[in-house]
């Protein structure tokens, strides 16, 4: 009794500790976006820092809250925020051990996630301005057009394990390598990249650094958001897009992460799958910050035809994972 | 070569071939369907090699070597060409209209032909195909038996190219992922196919692409339609009077 | 006397004290003594439905008109859960009703007509032979009709909704009635026993049962015979409306449920799979509409088709996977449908309830023209935003937990066993996820441009929060929504009882009670249980540890928020930035038709959208002076399947009156053929 105890315990120090990695690098990840990004474009770049820079200056400025607006305006940032935590809490990234009666299941994780996409777009509603609705409807809409490609590729991703918690999804195909490149496998993690993608509010789909109101989806609905709760949003999406970058990173090379084990995973187990984390989510990055600079950002009516498209790959994944393996 | 490791590569080469197919399906008139076409020829020799490695007949090495060559470098690059015009406009052809200044027009709704029917139906086509293969997966044994709706799908998925592509060029591709899926099936359900026949197929087809693409390449030249995708076949409704 | 035949008894009783009550008294005591007693009547129900959930048995026997022909009423268990259902509903509407049914809502029709819909109601669950089934849901049908009538003298779209709801209620009862006459025909006798003892494969029992399915799914409210929903649920009376789409709807639930799960358990796989079809549709198509619908009730009614839609894909899936052979997962999908009705009961009574209030506070049910209620009612604001999440599926609602049994359970049907199986319900997974991603659309839509935002108008402007009595239900049913979500056990649980299937259990050890899908677990031997042991592979939901997570992942956001606000407070400002002061006038908002533009765009062939613009322009077209927008959106099958229908059958009529041109000769003699006719088939 006293080792299953141990075990819980080094359960949820290892979750802990994987919850502070991931807080502490998703500021950097995002400076490696942006860092990859000029340095393709000719710019010197900010600097892997600055990111963080931003986020201690905003958080100690004093937010302005107009009036009509109600305590949506600062529970909104919080529940982002908290949401992003949670995530970081439950997908596997630097290790696919967690808690017993709260496995890190897929559709669970699903819905974490939605209620910090409600959170920003009940936001961008509350000041009562043109552009916060927009956003929030075009955000919402791909949102609902993502949902079943997230699902299936869940699906998919299952059918080997019959399971859809990440924990075991991730060891499985570490215990099986072949699975990784199996088809039904990479037509999953394609649709699923390609769902995580519109998001997290990457091109193609949403331009993170557009200065045009009228193109804009994520950045619209925090246009009234200022001071700490600006913060707190850029946060809570930072540690989305991290997380989930992380997870198809994980999918994609399941090795280096620290497996649950008996008892929990170790401590040098732990180091090495922060380290493996770190590196794997870091290059992938780099991948996706480079292939953003030689795409340009779809149409909004274009988008669905995207989804679509990922779809039809992680239906096929389904089909496939029943017909050849 | 144990039969595990077959099946698994036939697998993923099988998945390749459908992949490609799925994006030729969601391809927009803008880009170049020749990679996805090379990646699936290159994945149908694969597969012939593999096959020929598991049944140890070193002729399909040979018949793998054609078809990579064949399907995976000639056919898509003749199918891309464009017919060097020597007389014709050196300018883009939106340049030489006469210089009107047109009212700003505020399109409700600009709708480029939506891929998404296209796409979806493909979808659907994978499951009939899956569906329809169930009587001959059951009777095929071996490891190569389970991708034969792979096969199947491509065949279909080309032909719904054909039949809905607006260019002569994704009719091309149409018939080449058509093409491909019937020599997929064939290679698999039978096994391997004597070198003689694949090398008849694989001349037909050369001989009808080549002459689907000059006529395409006449008919461009004679209507002047310059789209990169090949002529509208839409606009050329009133050429049977 | 047993516990269920006082309680059915009781219920009688007090049914139809209030009725008399409501005909009897003056319209100052009325307004106290009618909506207690439905309360009354509903708390009676929640007691008797317990009590036969747990296993308790009763009769009573009512005599009919006809001699020799009774109706018996027996609850079992799963009658049992449905009489809980109906009686938790009809508590939450008669109690909201003290402050919020006025004017023509509280007349006198109005109020003796509302305890026999209730009657009626309770009588379909608590049916035990299908005499007693028919009775009681004519009862309900009329008496409902009534209600949706009420406000008839004063709004004429009223009418209109009226009809079209009679016209299809009435053809749902016919559908009722021909397809029980069939099967206790074949049966020979008109008890559950006797018609749980046909053969379900033979054609006369398929005919029966193809008939009560479209009956019960007319009263449901699916796809394509859900037309009078979206017409009756806005133009009846806010409680009325509750008590339609929370309870009613599911009476024809419960009578498929009734057909496939009680009655004939082993009935081929093709129900399962027309269920599917229907549901699908509905689900896919309900949420769409909400999705672009602008009048808050309207939305609500068409999101009442997506809730029956999915829980019509449980039901469907359920069945196709035991006539497949795969008994538990089948299980967990009868489980979760049941889990998403009594969500959907729940959340869809708060929601109804709460757009009552706000269309007392604001004389309005246009979303265009609401906005910023959030400040002026909060509690209905909380409430609806509780019951707005459930109805969208997200944690840590009622509704998140039956979708995610759902999901699992599809997820779970089929594997490498069943590949074909696999097939349909990747179908429906896909189905399902569609129809949860539209519905959070819809939901933060209703909700930010209702609550949130400016007053979009004056009645907006000028909102109060309503009476106590109306807060108490809303902030009651969203405790329901918020409970059932918390900890799911005990109802999965007593869902399973209710059922009399098994393959879920109530995890339940230390923190609290989850919900664990043993039936769906990978078999001893695959390859998922070999890559890390069954038990890690148990589909585990436990909404509690979840909440505490959220708890501690916002503790700690506290923390650090708090910490900032003593260094700087915030700040309130009169105008928001609105990127560069664009925030002047509210009518510049996003407003609920705008909201669902991109939808409209994507879906615009299965949404049958009309729209134009008209632009006034000055001397050069680009001054414009004024821009009018019209958008209307049909209801396909209403425009193609309906009107045609409708058009052919008055030209049917029309030909008709050349039957009678007004001589009482031709008249005695139609009678008289007739007559002759009937003796000599008579005779034959």
């Amino acid at each position: 009794m006293s080792g299953e105890v141990a075990g819980e315990v080094r359960v949820v120090v290892a979750v802990v500790l994987q919850t502070v990695v991931v807080v502490v690098a998703a500021p950097f990840l995002v400076g490696v976006l942006r860092q990859v990004r000029a340095r393709w474009e000719g710019r010197v770049g900010q600097g892997l820092l600055q990111p963080w820079r931003d986020l201690v200056k905003l958080a100690r400025k004093e937010p302005l809250q107009a009036s009509g607006s109600t305590v949506v305006a600062w529970v909104a940032p919080v529940v982002v925020l908290g949401s992003g935590l949670l995530l970081a809490a439950l997908v596997p990234t630097v290790t696919t051990a967690g808690p017993a009666r709260l496995p890190a299941d897929l559709f669970v994780v699903v819905s974490v996630l939605l209620v910090g996409t409600v959170a920003l777009g009940l936001l961008g509603l509350d000041a009562g301005s043109a552009f916060g609705g927009m956003g929030s409807s075009r955000h919402l809409t791909i949102a609902a057009l993502v949902e079943p490609t997230v699902l299936l590729a869940v699906y998919a991703l299952s059918v080997p394990v019959g399971s859809t918690a990440l924990g075991p999804i991730v060891e499985g195909r570490l215990a099986d390598p072949g699975r990784v490149v199996a088809p039904a496998g990479v037509l999953a993690v394609v649709a699923l990249a390609i769902a995580v993608v519109a998001e997290t509010a990457r091109i193609p789909v949403d331009n993170p650094s557009t200065h045009l109101e009228l193109t804009m989806v994520h950045e619209a609905m925090v246009l009234e958001s200022s001071g700490r709760d600006l913060a707190a949003v850029e946060l809570g999406s930072w540690l989305r897009l991290s997380v989930l970058l992380a997870l198809v990173a994980n999918l994609v090379v399941p090795w280096g992460v620290a497996t649950a084990g008996d008892g929990g995973p170790g401590l040098p187990a732990l180091a090495l799958g922060v380290v493996a984390v770190v590196v794997k989510t870091a290059a992938s990055g780099v991948v996706l910050a480079t292939a953003e600079v030689f795409m340009a950002k779809l149409r909004l009516f274009r988008v669905p035809e995207l989804l679509t498209g990922s779809f039809v790959l992680a239906f096929l994944a389904v089909t496939g994972s029943y017909v050849i393996g | 070569m144990s039969s595990g490791d077959a099946s698994q590569a036939v697998a993923l080469l099988a998945g390749l071939e459908l992949l490609t197919a799925v994006l030729l399906a969601w391809r927009g008139p803008a880009s170049s369907p020749r990679g996805p076409l090379a990646v699936q020829g290159f994945a149908l020799a694969g597969l012939v090699a593999v096959i020929g490695v598991a049944e140890g007949e070193p002729v399909l090495w040979l018949v793998a070597l054609l078809v990579g060559v064949l399907k995976g470098v000639v056919l898509p690059t003749l199918v891309v060409r464009r017919p060097s015009r020597a007389a014709g406009p050196a300018a883009p052809p939106a340049a030489d209209r006469p210089a009107t200044v047109r009212p700003v027009v505020r399109p409700a709704v600009v709708r480029g032909r939506s891929r998404v029917p296209l796409l979806l139906g493909a979808a659907g086509l994978v499951v009939v195909a899956y569906l329809a293969a169930r009587p001959v997966t059951r009777v095929v044994t071996g490891a190569t038996g389970q991708a034969l709706p792979v096969g199947f799908a491509l065949v279909l998925v080309g032909f719904a190219l054909l039949a809905t592509g607006r260019r002569s060029q994704s009719q091309l591709v149409g018939f080449l992922v058509l093409d491909n899926g019937i020599a997929t099936t064939a290679f698999l359900a039978t096994g391997g196919v004597p070198l003689v026949v694949e090398l008849g197929v694989s001349l037909d087809v050369l001989l009808v692409v080549l002459v689907l693409q000059v006529l395409g390449s006449r008919i461009d030249t004679a209507f002047g339609a310059g789209a990169p995708g090949g002529t509208d076949l839409d606009q050329l409704r009133e050429l049977h009077d | 006397m047993s516990g269920v035949r006082l309680g059915l008894l009781t219920v009688l009783g007090l049914a139809l004290v209030a009725a008399v009550a409501g005909g009897a008294l003056g319209t100052a005591a009325r307004q106290r003594v009618s909506p207690l007693l439905g309360a009354l009547v509903g708390a009676a129900a929640v007691w008797t439905g317990a009590l036969a959930w747990s296993g308790g048995t009763g009769r009573v026997v009512v005599g009919t008109v006809l001699p020799g022909v009774t109706a018996a009423y027996a609850p079992d268990r799963l009658g049992g859960a449905f009489l809980v259902l109906v009686g938790g509903v009809t508590v939450l509407a008669s109690v909201w009703a003290f402050d919020g049914a006025r004017g023509t809502a509280a007349s006198r029709t109005a109020w003796v007509a509302y305890p026999l819909f209730v009657l009626g109601l309770l009588g379909v669950m608590a049916a035990a032979d299908v005499v007693a089934f028919l009775l009681a849901w004519e009862v309900m049908a009329v008496a409902s009709a009534v209600l949706v009538l009420a406000d008839h003298a004063r709004r004429p779209e009223v009418v209109g909704a009226g009809l079209w709801y009679a016209g299809m209620t009435q053809l749902s009862f016919l559908l009722v009635l021909g397809g029980f006459a069939v099967l206790a025909s074949a049966a020979g006798g008109t008890g559950w026993s006797d018609l749980a003892r046909l053969a379900p494969d033979a054609g006369a029992t398929g005919a029966g049962v193809g008939l009560l399915l479209l009956g019960f799914v007319t009263k449901a409210g699916a796809v394509p015979v859900h037309v009078w929903l979206p017409r009756a649920h806005p133009e009846a009376p806010s409680h009325v409306s509750a008590l339609m789409s929370a309870a009613m709807v599911k009476a024809g639930v419960y009578g498929v449920l009734l057909v496939v799960v009680r009655l004939l358990p082993a009935g081929p796989s093709w129900w399962g799979l027309a269920l599917l079809v229907v549901g699908s549709a509905s689900a896919v198509f309900g949420i769409l509409q909400a999705g672009v619908a602008a009048d808050l009730k309207r939305l609500l009614a068409y999101s009442t088709t997506e809730n029956v839609g999915l829980i019509l894909v449980a039901v469907g899936a359920a069945q196709v996977t035991t006539a497949r052979g795969d008994v538990e997962t089948g299980h967990v999908l009868l489980v979760a449908a049941l889990l998403l009705t009594f969500g959907h009961a729940a959340a869809k009574s708060v929601l109804f309830l709460t757009a009552g209030s706000v269309l007392h506070a604001t004389g309005l049910r246009d979303l265009d023209r609401l906005g910023g209620l959030g400040r002026t009612m909060p509690w209905t604001c909380g409430a609806f935003g509780v019951a707005a999440l459930g109805a969208a599926g997200l944690p840590v609602t009622a509704g998140f937990v039956a979708e995610w049994t759902l999901l699992q359970a599809l997820v779970h049907a089929g594997g490498p066993a069943d590949p074909r199986l696999g097939l349909v319900s990747a179908l429906a997974v896909t189905v399902v996820a569609l129809t949860a991603g539209l519905a959070l659309m819809t939901f933060t839509k209703a909700f930010g441009i209702a609550f949130l935002g400016r007053p979009r108008s004056d009645g907006a402007a000028a909102a109060h929060e309503v009476g106590r009595a109306e807060r108490l239900a809303a902030a009651v049913g969203a405790l329901a929504v918020l409970g059932l979500g918390l900890v799911p056990g005990p109802m999965a649980t007593a869902a399973v009882r209710a059922l009399g299937v098994d393959g879920v259990t109530a995890a339940g050890t230390t923190l609290a009670a989850g919900v664990r899908l043993g039936g769906v677990a990978p078999a001893p031997g695959s390859a998922g249980e070999a890559a890390s042991g069954t038990a890690a592979l148990v589909p585990v939901l436990d909404p509690l540890a979840l909440g505490l997570a959220a708890l501690a992942a916002l503790v700690v956001v506290a923390g650090v928020v708090a910490r900032l606000r003593r260094r700087a407070p915030r700040r309130a400002v009169e105008l928001g930035w609105g990127c560069g002061g664009a925030r002047v006038s509210p009518r510049m908002q996003y407003t609920a038709t705008s909201y669902a533009e991109p939808l409209v765009r994507i879906f615009d062939a299965p949404l049958g959208v009309s729209r134009s613009v008209a632009t006034t322009t000055a001397d050069a077209p680009y001054v414009v002076r004024a821009m009018s927008f019209r958008q209307r959106v049909r209801d396909v099958f209403e425009e193609h399947g309906y009107r045609p229908l409708l058009r052919a059958a008055a030209r049917v009529g029309d030909a008709g009156r050349a039957l009678h041109n007004g001589s009482v000769h031709r008249y005695l003699a139609w009678s008289f053929a007739t007559f002759v006719v009937v003796l000599g088939l008579a005779a034959r």
